[in-house]
């Protein structure tokens, strides 16, 4: 009897432990701190600021992890933001009256990036991570030569309203950045797709064993086409956010792609897929941006910064592989 | 025997996981010169017996005794090095190294700080030749059959010179040609005074080789008996705690055969050639053959996973090629791989969602995982109509037995109603009462007017669970056995010794 109730007891504990999202954790531990520092953010104001500008990398980390559930990587997500930014202020020229046309090319240009790294990765069997690699270089490449080697142009304001304009007097939460909106919507469309749709079980079943999904006639080369194209039209999206308030420069997608996958494991999806969650991503991609902007807010330089990236996601990894080993 | 300290002596064995008592007090022993058998179902406690064996575990209680000696093993090499090999269940070779750098890996002989590869050849070459494998020594792990792999694997467990071996189910992945091979290799390690421990699941194998054996059942030991005073029936009711008395279904009324439902005609491939074949609802039909001898080929053709090129096939009266697996489900085809862990299952997700994987790969992409015939409720009726023991449908696949999965995908295909079922060795490295129950599943399948096409390396369930015996041999059809056929005569067809005339 006693021997029993010695066993339930550390698993129930065990198991409340598990439920909790290490992401989230971390991110109120860090954001708590960023508070402490900067009282403002303890205001809802200065909270839909630092939401306004994590947007960008929640909307990659939520397209990335549709490619890391079905067991793959997109790499080529940071160079296609660049793209877009710089693309989008070559076609709008600065002329508002350009902005929706231009919006759409950029969601066209996306979805070829998409296609092509879905095609080259299903019909060619490139590992993903070599596949995308290339569409990195390539897209860098493309985009320097399309801007001539230096931003030109500039976005015009309605096209950048969609990243910075923010709505004043709205009741009950005072300010609501537009941006807040856009990521509202996307964050609930992605969760919608991977853990309520039957999409969503195929991708994890595609990234959790790809072959013995196919033997169940699982559409595998398509589930594997359609993530990447998820993929890059987030990167799109994130593009256009970022252009509105970052500005065009020919740095602006950098590094992005790593940051993503970061905050997707972070937020518990596993490498190599089948097992991946939007809530995760989410609060791997806030507590990625807080610890940057702690950083900043300490006054530590970017190298500094990207070494602490680093760091990060391998205690982030080696915790995810210490509670699946617990599991 | 009694005389002689045993050279291997294990005493009041104890090891429990989180609370689950894997090992209760178990005491055996193995005398130089001696093979002792360990039998028992899955979860029994074989394995982690043998673990603790080869230091992967430490046992919570008891002592381990080398020639009398007490030992205690930290890790896996220091049992290695104390003349212990374990030659494990699940493969442990490198797939991109070559044949001898597997068998010399941590042993590598060196000359002069050098990687010696000329005797690493030459033993190779020898201890291949040995266990019967015919393999050349360069050739990579990843080309050869599962077979190749486990005759690789004995090799490599022999280049220790061990005095203490430990095999378990060596002869899952073989033909019985092969597995008769490895059975005279333990015959010679036994004469020349080793000490052999062998776990394995099959009866004939256990009568022909054991000098003891001993039955574990939920981790506790039930009885120790020389091999001689045990029957078969006698082992399997010390294993099961019962008498199966119907271990196999009884045979379909050949009366009841319905239409014919899948039918080739000068089907071939790369590995095929003029297969000409009728299946018919109601019916249970086995293949038999060698390793080699194309009956996996075959399934995988019917399915579309490997492709007839060649020949014509009628799905339902309807003339139709299948060129992939999908095509194949979407024409009414089920398949069940003999590589459960590769093929079979998404690990770590759900029963349910194992279960409803094809249905799903069906639906519409948008529509709730849930919706209509994908219901929990119906998911859980499924997994209950296969009788899958689990802890909860919401727990991943990876942690039940291989029947209890096997059984999840079997449901997964009874949940699209198929007109034929492929099952490729479909009780490889399953216990006696999970295989029972499958048997008994596809016998109730083929009488609700399914067709069975079950592909077996098994001679006693071709014979036992098959209306009718189709043998392969060299890619071809050999000949076709009337229920009630003999082993002999399967393996004359099997060996291409009988002629094809001589076939009912």
């Amino acid at each position: 009897m006693s021997a029993t109730a010695a066993h339930t007891a550390p698993s129930a504990a065990l198991r409340f432990v598990r439920g909790i999202n290490v992401g989230v954790a971390i991110f109120l531990v860090l954001y708590g701190t960023i508070a402490v520092l900067q009282p403002s953010y303890f205001e809802v104001e200065g909270f839909l600021n630092f939401l306004r500008r994590a947007a960008p990398l929640i909307i990659l980390a939520c397209g990335q992890l549709f490619v890391i559930a079905g067991g793959g990587f997109d790499l080529s997500m940071g160079s296609l933001v660049t793209l877009t930014v710089l693309g989008g202020s070559m076609l709008a020229g600065g002329n508002p009256e350009n902005t929706w046309w231009t919006i759409g090319v950029l969601y066209l240009i996306g979805l070829g990036v998409g296609l092509v790294n879905g095609l080259v990765v299903t019909l060619l069997k490139v590992p993903s991570i070599i596949a995308t690699l290339g569409m990195l270089l390539s897209l860098n490449g493309a985009a320097l030569m399309w801007s001539g080697g230096a931003p030109r142009g500039y976005l015009p304001e309605n096209f950048r309203a969609l990243g910075r304009l923010v709505y004043r007097e709205v009741p009950v939460t005072g300010i609501m950045p537009l941006s807040v909106i856009i990521l509202i919507g996307f964050v609930a469309l992605a969760a919608w797709l991977l853990h309520a749709t039957v999409f969503g079980r195929q991708v994890l079943a595609v990234g959790d064993n790809p072959r013995a999904a196919e033997l169940a006639g699982v559409p595998v080369g398509a589930t594997r086409v359609l993530v990447f194209v998820i993929s890059a039209l987030s990167a799109v999206t994130a593009g256009i956010l970022l252009g509105g308030f970052a500005g065009v420069s020919t740095a602006v997608g950098q590094g992005l792609e790593l940051q993503a996958i970061a905050a997707c494991v972070i937020g518990g999806a596993q490498l190599l897929g089948g097992r991946a969650s939007v809530t995760g991503a989410v609060a791997g991609s806030l507590s990625l941006f807080a610890l940057f902007t702690l950083l900043n807010l300490m006054g530590l330089p970017q190298p500094l910064r990207e070494t602490v990236q680093g760091l990060i996601l391998i205690a982030a990894v080696a915790s995810s592989a210490w509670r699946m080993r617990r599991a | 025997m009694s005389a002689a300290t045993p050279v291997l002596s294990m005493r009041g064995i104890g090891k429990s996981f989180t609370g689950v008592r894997a090992l209760d007090d178990v005491s055996l022993d193995c005398h130089a010169g001696e093979v002792h058998a360990i039998c028992g179902e899955n979860g029994a406690g074989k394995s982690t017996l043998m673990k603790v064996l080869g230091g992967v575990y430490r046992p919570d209680e008891g002592e381990i005794l080398l020639g009398g000696q007490p030992v205690a093993f930290r890790h896996p090499v220091e049992a290695r090095r104390a003349g212990i090999s374990i030659i494990h269940q699940e493969l442990s070779l490198l797939p991109e190294r070559s044949v001898a750098d597997n068998i010399f890996l941590g042993l590598e002989p060196t000359r002069s700080g050098l990687l010696d590869r000329a005797v690493m050849q030459n033993g190779a070459r020898r201890l291949l030749e040995r266990v019967g494998a015919r393999v050349h020594p360069g050739a990579l792990v990843k080309s050869l059959s599962i077979a190749e792999q486990q005759l690789v694997e004995i090799a490599k467990a022999l280049a220790l010179d061990a005095s203490i071996i430990v095999m378990d189910e060596p002869t899952a992945a073989l033909d019985d040609r092969d597995a008769g091979r490895l059975l005279e290799l333990v015959g010679t390690l036994r004469r020349e005074g080793a000490a052999v421990l062998y776990i394995s699941h099959r009866m004939a194998e256990l009568k022909a080789i054991a000098d003891r054996i001993t039955v574990l059942k939920d981790g506790k030991l039930v009885a120790t008996h020389t091999a001689a005073a045990l029957t078969p029936a006698m082992i399997v009711r010390l294993m099961v705690g019962r008498d199966l008395a119907d271990f196999f279904p009884t045979p379909g009324d050949p009366a009841k055969l319905g239409p014919i439902v899948l039918s080739v005609q000068d089907g071939g491939n790369a590995v095929l050639a003029d297969i000409a074949l009728d299946l018919r609802a109601g019916e249970i039909v086995g293949i038999a053959g060698l390793e080699g001898s194309g009956k996996g080929a075959l399934g995988r053709a019917l399915f579309g996973d490997e492709p007839f090129t060649r020949g014509r096939m009628m799905i339902d009266g309807h003339e139709g090629l299948i060129s992939s697996p999908r095509t194949a489900i979407a024409a009414g085809i089920g398949f069940l791989s003999d590589d459960r862990k590769r093929e079979g299952i998404a690990p770590q997700q759900s029963l349910r969602d194992n279960v409803l994987m094809t249905l799903r790969a069906f639906a519409q992409r948008l529509l709730p995982p849930g919706s209509g015939a994908m219901a929990r409720t119906a998911a859980d009726r499924q997994l209950t109509e296969v009788d899958v023991r689990a802890a909860g449908f919401a727990q991943e696949i990876r942690e039940l037995s291989g029947g209890n999965q096997q059984k999840v995908v079997i449901g997964r295909w009874l949940a699209r109603d198929p007109k034929l079922l492929i099952f490729l060795e479909p009780t490889r490295g399953i216990d006696v009462a999970a295989k029972a129950a499958i048997y008994q599943l596809m016998r109730s399948l083929a009488d609700r007017g399914r067709a069975i096409l079950m592909i077996s390396s098994d001679l006693p369930e071709i014979i036992g669970v098959s209306d009718r015996v189709i043998v392969m041999h060299e890619g071809r059809l050999a000949g076709e056995l009337k229920r009630g056929a003999s082993e002999e005569q399967v393996m004359h067809l099997a060996l291409g010794t009988g002629a094809t005339e001589a076939a009912a």
